[in-house]
């Protein structure tokens, strides 16, 4: 019933999300997971809870499962060279358990 | 054209003037422009539109819990949009295509020479990024809907006439602006970094601007005031709920203001003095070339002052991701800070009074 897989999760602005989106599915994931997130980095404090008017201060958290740490490693690559230099947007890799039959 | 002339109207109300012009406040004004101008100016000021921005900022610079959702305020800038989209719609209907053609060319004009005036000024300032400074100016370039909003019912409050389409300029002036900031942006990065300069696509930018909320909301509200009868809706709805939900979205404004205020801090203090600066020299550009228009094809002197007030608007709703988008070396806290901070209340609170109490000055002297 269970599987070891990898779960990426990317927090970043969220005007960048359509892109990551894209990037994700291209890479090859089969799914993806995005919340509302805030908090505060090294280039400012982001948050969803005040009033946000223009929305270039919100952030989402995207999380991928991915089967293959390859995977994994290949979308953060490409986030890497498309954004960290310009964007705040921080990725990690985490192990866990998928409790469901899914090929991944 | 009902223009009640400056006699026929009730006494001014009290003023924050010295004494002796509260006292007798004809008297003093009589043949003499200047005070004549100050008194309007003043009576401006203290439109409610202008009292609800001022208690936002007051209440977020205090630290107040006091939040409003994210959703009322998208639905409240919708709201109006819209309205103000339908009510053009339906002055388009009812004019000559002929007349909107030179005030949309001067909107066009305005949009890119207010980029290009940033890239000469402020761009060469001390410590000022080029690209950050290119952003900042295609956002004081861009139009922002809670200004045009504001600016219209204090126009109907003080009896200046005006073409209700002048608000379907709105995109006309902010497209090219957000375009030629992007395209300026790109073209110093490729020379700087000596890279093949790759080449902007101006069409995303386009699609990007005219399928952001305010622009998509107004555009569909002149599409319906085109195409349909709305009216009976207009009439009954949108009318009477616009200067309500205007207040409401003033009180926004503030807020956001007050908050950005921090970010503003942060950055060169140039920034700062041109978003005090801009808005003031951006209007009197627009007013000018609107006056011009007026001795032309006779387009209307309040047209003008709708003219100024959106050249003299900075974006708060749909430039900032296309910016960030666009230019996305150039920092978010330079030009959100200055045109949320010190851009908007500057249009709203100096700009439309001032442009108003201008209007009202050649309206009465005609």
């Amino acid at each position: 019933m269970s599987q070891q897989v990898w779960k990426l999760v990317i927090v970043g602005e969220e005007i960048l999300s359509k892109k990551l989106i894209k990037l994700i599915k291209e890479a090859g994931a089969t799914g993806y997971t995005v919340t509302a997130a805030g908090g505060e980095g090294s280039r400012n404090i982001r948050s969803t809870g005040e009033p946000s008017v223009s929305h270039t201060l919100a952030n989402v958290k995207i999380e991928v499962l991915t089967g293959t740490r390859e995977l994994a490693d290949k979308i953060t690559n490409e986030i890497e060279a498309k954004f960290y230099a310009d964007y705040s947007i921080i990725t990690y890799i985490s192990q866990v358990e998928a409790l469901r039959d899914h090929k991944f | 054209m009902t223009f009640i002339s400056r006699k026929s109207r009730d006494p001014p109300p009290p003023q924050l003037l010295d004494p002796q012009l509260l006292l007798h406040p004809q008297s003093f004004c009589q043949n003499n422009p200047v005070p004549d101008f100050l008194e309007l100016f003043i009576k401006q000021l203290q439109s409610p539109t202008l009292g609800f921005l001022l208690g936002g900022i007051v209440v977020a610079a205090f630290g107040s819990q006091l939040a409003i959702p994210d959703s009322i305020y998208r639905f409240i800038t919708f709201f109006l949009l819209l309205k103000i989209g339908l009510s053009g719609g339906i002055a388009i209907r009812n004019s000559n295509f002929s007349e909107i053609l030179l005030p949309a060319l001067a909107a066009v004009a305005l949009g890119i020479v207010i980029v290009l005036i940033s890239r000469y000024t402020l761009a060469r300032l001390p410590g000022i990024k080029v690209t950050d400074a290119v952003a900042t100016g295609g956002l004081f370039g861009a139009v922002s809907g809670s200004t045009l909003a504001a600016v219209l019912p204090q126009l109907d409050s003080a009896k200046i006439p005006y073409e209700a389409w002048t608000a379907a300029l709105y995109p006309f002036m902010d497209i090219p602006a957000l375009v030629t900031a992007i395209v300026v942006a790109s073209v110093y990065i490729s020379k700087q970094t000596d890279k093949a300069s790759e080449k902007v696509e101006i069409w995303p930018i386009i699609k990007d601007s005219l399928q952001s909320s305010a622009v998509t909301a107004l555009l569909l509200g002149v599409a319906l005031g085109v195409a349909t009868k709305p009216e009976p809706v207009y009439e009954s709805f949108f009318n009477p709920l616009f200067r309500g939900f205007l207040s409401i979205l003033m009180i926004i404004m503030g807020m956001e203001a007050a908050q950005r205020m921090s970010e503003l801090r942060k950055v060169a203090q140039w920034f700062a003095i041109y978003a005090f600066i801009a808005p003031i020299l951006h209007g009197f550009l627009a007013f000018g070339l609107g006056l011009v228009i007026h001795k032309i094809t006779g387009f209307s002197i309040g047209g003008a002052v709708v003219l100024a007030v959106i050249a003299a608007s900075s974006s708060d709703i749909s430039g900032p991701p296309t910016l960030r988008a666009g230019i996305p070396s150039a920092n978010p806290s330079a030009y959100i800070g200055a045109s949320t901070a010190i851009g908007t209340p500057v249009a709203i609170a100096i700009c439309i009074p001032l442009f108003i109490g201008i209007a009202e000055m050649m309206l009465g002297m005609q």
